[in-house]
């Protein structure tokens, strides 16, 4: 369980709330970079961390995140004509370059300064990989520019999708460090997902459903060792590293590529849930990426057009209770991702902590909490910089292992979950 | 292929409509009972001296003991029991170690859970023992070795914790 008011502090996100001024310390993903595919291309409608915002690229290439609504009549700049440099309100032609700043009032004499006065807030939009990220924080306290591994190598070795989760943020990251879930609610996607099966480290999963875990802090937020029995005399480890505030990698299996997911708030009842998967020595194979692009693995099939789920809960998640009761699919939902999605959904848009009955094997949550917990307040009270600000904690890895009952995974793994360029993923 | 079940969202009890906020506010809301009986141990001095301290703080249904030898505890707040008669009314023990002075007794209480079906958890509180992937100073060797002997033991580990550590896993649980 957690106190209320700590659930409050946790979960909302918006300007002047203490968890949103954590994550306005970070770089986050702030759209996909296929989003603003080419220069003057139609501006989106964003909304993180509870401000609404456009996103556009001017004719120079330029990426500007600024204020959505036109510093003239409130107007939403989504209507607005992207053309020479800028994007034009259609109501008055008042036009903003990708500073936010505005360089013409038409209404003006020509000569006047009034523009000049004009600045609609605006933040940074910075390619890195498929995402376009941005900081929303203190340009005086900008970090350095992100360096998570799927983001930086080359682009045929890397696949990012997302979607929308219509949930707070915070339910939807628990997921991704509950270990424990998987042997339950993914136990058909080891069996029959082209991006997991076949890989021996599987059927360690499949046989010991009872792990072992062992949460350890790490400079940026945690690790998660799961540990299940191998052959005699030996644990299968799956460690799943969290960097702060919602960056986490799921442990490989086989040579398939490595993925983790980026939870992004929106607001306090929706998120994006950003999905990647990498190989860090090899290009993506043809197959991979078309089953990453039909929504296998950890990636969603999306209504064209948009980052909805075609499965969603307005449809009950296309539940099949038939391929629940054959084990195909173990909740009669189809897909990894909208399994996590429709479970963490049907919480409610933020799960009431107070009534929860957690078991010690979520210690990684409740870890992942306090600490959260924690850099909330220490930034609020004292300025405190928090973990996974520094770009030094964004080079992890996740990795699978076998090793001897003798051997302490903390020693044995510490070189596999560093990023290490040109090496391969340790996986079972 | 089986023919998929029709499903309409209209529905009112479909997810559209459950999962809202509105929907929210008619989850039974009865007072929930004290999930776990936890019994939490001190396998060492310095772990007794952690476990005293949280001890003093409000809890429903949690015991603190300290560990003497063969089975004995001691709890802090007076009194002795054994460790059979504690674990007849435990469904989760968590055990709390500085060092490594504990291993025969993580050893002898991990052994007797398993066989009673009961939830073993353990902490480890002190710096220093992470080095392999965490920059954490400290004198970590000891603390180490008291990782290494809850290991086996405890289902769920916390090498390097801290007193927060043990009080938040103990509200987690609604001790």
């Amino acid at each position: 369980m957690l106190r209320q008011d700590i659930n409050e502090l946790l979960t909302r996100t918006g300007p002047g709330t203490p968890m949103g001024e954590l994550f306005r310390q970070y770089w986050i993903p702030a759209c996909l970079a296929e989003e603003l595919s080419e220069n003057d291309c139609p501006p989106i409608r964003l909304k993180l961390l509870s401000e609404r915002l456009i996103a556009f690229r001017d004719s120079h290439g330029r990426y500007g995140l600024i204020d959505e609504f036109c510093a003239h009549r409130g107007a939403s700049l989504w209507f607005g004509r992207n053309e020479e440099g800028g994007l034009r309100c259609p109501y008055h032609g008042w036009k903003y370059d990708v500073t936010g700043q505005c360089v013409e009032v038409p209404s003006e004499a020509d000569n006047s300064s009034f523009c000049q006065n004009v600045k609609l807030t605006a933040y940074p939009l910075v390619k890195i990989g498929d995402v376009l990220w941005t900081h929303m924080g203190d340009p005086a306290k900008r970090p350095p520019l992100p360096e998570f591994e799927f983001a930086l190598v080359p682009p045929e070795q890397t696949y990012t999708s997302k979607r929308l989760q219509e949930c707070n943020w915070l339910q939807a990251f628990e997921g991704g460090i509950d270990s424990s879930h998987v042997t339950w609610l993914h136990s058909g996607g080891l069996k029959s997902d082209p991006l997991f099966k076949g890989a021996k480290g599987n059927e360690y999963n499949q046989k010991d459903t009872k792990p072992f875990f062992e949460v350890v802090d790490s400079d940026g937020g945690l690790y998660v060792g799961a540990r299940r029995n191998a052959e005699d005399g030996k644990y299968y480890w799956r460690i799943t590293p969290w960097v702060m505030p919602s960056f986490t990698m799921v442990p490989p299996r086989g040579d398939h590529p490595i993925h983790g997911h980026f939870w992004i708030p929106i607001d306090d009842e929706n998120c994006w849930v950003y999905s990647f998967d990498y190989h860090p020595v090899r290009a993506l194979t043809a197959v991979e990426r078309q089953a990453m692009i039909e929504g296998h693995g950890v990636h969603s099939e999306n209504i064209p057009g948009t980052y909805r789920p075609v499965a969603n809960r307005d449809n009950d998640y296309l539940m099949d209770r038939e391929k629940q009761r054959t084990g195909e699919w173990y909740s009669g939902v189809k897909g990894i991702a909208i399994q996590d999605a429709s479970v963490q959904e049907s919480m409610g848009p933020i799960v009431d902590r107070t009534k929860e009955r957690l078991v010690p094997a979520d210690a990684g949550i409740i870890k992942a909490r306090q600490k959260l917990r924690k850099a909330a307040i220490a930034l609020r009270d004292h300025g405190i910089t928090p973990p996974g600000v520094d770009p030094a904690h964004h080079r992890v890895r996740s990795a699978a292992v076998v090793l001897p009952h003798a051997q302490d995974f903390l020693d044995a793994v510490k070189d596999d979950v560093r990023v290490r360029p040109g090496v391969p993923i340790s996986s079972v | 292929m089986a023919p998929r079940t029709p499903v309409d969202p209209g529905l009112p009890g479909s997810c559209a409509r459950a999962a809202t906020a509105a929907e929210a506010r008619y989850r039974i809301q009865r007072p929930i009972a004290p999930a776990r009986a936890p019994r939490i141990i001190a396998l060492d001095d310095g772990a007794g001296e952690v476990v005293r301290g949280v001890a003093e703080l409000e809890w429903a249904t949690a015991r603190f003991y300290t560990w003497r030898a063969a089975g004995a505890l001691h709890g802090v707040s007076g009194g002795t029991a054994t460790l059979d008669d504690e674990l007849a009314s435990a469904d989760v023990v968590v055990m709390v170690a500085t060092d490594d002075a504990g291993a025969d007794a993580a050893r002898t209480i991990g052994e007797a859970c398993f066989l009673r079906g009961i939830m073993t958890a353990g902490l480890v509180i002190g710096t220093g023992i992470n080095t392999g992937i965490a920059t954490r100073g400290g004198a970590g060797e000891t603390a180490g070795r008291a990782v290494a002997a809850l290991r086996p033991y405890a289902r769920v580990l916390l090498p390097g914790a801290d007193v927060d550590d043990l009080v938040e896993l103990l509200r987690a649980l609604r001790a």
